[in-house]
């Protein structure tokens, strides 16, 4: 069984590792150069695929706390506590690079626009899981603090994704509907490709990390044998 | 030129911030490792039961 897991982890760095490059070759050899903002924009073949998984972490997390809100089963938060922590990751890596594009196209660094402003609640609501599982007396309570936070940044993610719509942002809309001009082939084939090949690097660290909290729980369980044994 | 300065922060700040969690989470995750086979030599076993 841990011998199969381990093979398709194996594959599955393969896969990764060779769609990143793919998607790398796209990015800087093959895309053209936009013609107003220049090379910067290429931020954006990384900034929306990263955007895009956030979103996704957030709904796995969202599975793994209702599931374990309803049938305390260890998978089921073992899915939470890696989907919260890689989501972050992304998340961070999201308002790291959005402010690197925004300083040269709209000037500023940071403006308190509305999907701007609704992405740092997600990042913060994220902060607040990884805390509460960190700081909670027990691991328990920790999980189920982490669960009821989980249920609303799910609730903060559609917001996010129509913050653009309700409050007139000057946020550009990259999918949907009132989606300004559409992208040139060579970008489209990069931003797809670079879409699958962070999708497999975030598969990749959401197993990984699963595996890492599955192994703290057999940890944890062998120590308290041990103490009561003694 | 500066256009460029920019894209080259960009992705610095992305394959830093995942290489540094790789590295982390795999330090975490040799140092559970270590344990579980520590307790194991101790007379546990990874199925759980320590004694």
């Amino acid at each position: 069984m841990r011998r199969s897991s381990d093979l398709a982890m194996s594959a599955l760095t393969v896969a990764t590792a060779g769609s990143m490059a793919a998607a790398l070759w796209l990015i800087f050899l093959v895309a053209p150069e936009e013609r107003v903002m220049g090379a910067v924009q290429k931020i954006f073949y990384v900034h929306v695929p990263l955007a895009a998984i956030t979103f996704l972490s957030v709904f796995l997390l969202l599975t793994g706390a209702a599931g374990y809100l309803w049938t305390r089963r260890a998978g089921f938060d073992h899915l939470s506590i890696a989907s919260a922590e890689v989501g972050w990751l992304f998340c961070t890596l999201v308002l790291v690079t959005g402010p690197i594009w925004a300083k040269p196209a709209w000037g500023v660094w940071w403006t308190w626009e509305a999907k701007l402003t609704t992405t740092l609640v997600l990042w913060l609501l994220l902060a607040g899981i990884l805390l509460a599982r960190a700081y909670a007396s027990t691991p328990e309570q920790g999980a189920r603090i982490a669960s009821v936070l989980g249920v609303i940044a799910a609730l903060d993610v559609p917001i996010v994704y129509k913050a653009v719509d309700w409050w007139r942002g000057q946020h550009p809309i990259v999918f949907g509907p009132g989606k300004t001009d559409p992208l040139a082939p060579g970008m489209l084939a990069a931003l797809l490709v670079s879409m699958g090949a962070f999708l497999l690097l975030f598969a990749l660290l959401v197993a990984v990390r699963a595996r890492l909290a599955a192994e703290e729980d057999r940890l944890a369980a062998l120590l308290e044998a041990a103490a009561r044994s003694r | 030129m500066k256009s460029y300065a920019f894209l080259f922060w960009g992705y610095a700040a992305v394959w830093a911030g995942l290489t540094i969690y790789l590295i982390a989470l795999g330090r975490r995750l040799s140092r559970v490792s270590r344990r579980l086979d520590a307790l194991e030599r101790r007379g546990g076993g990874r199925d759980g039961s320590a004694t």
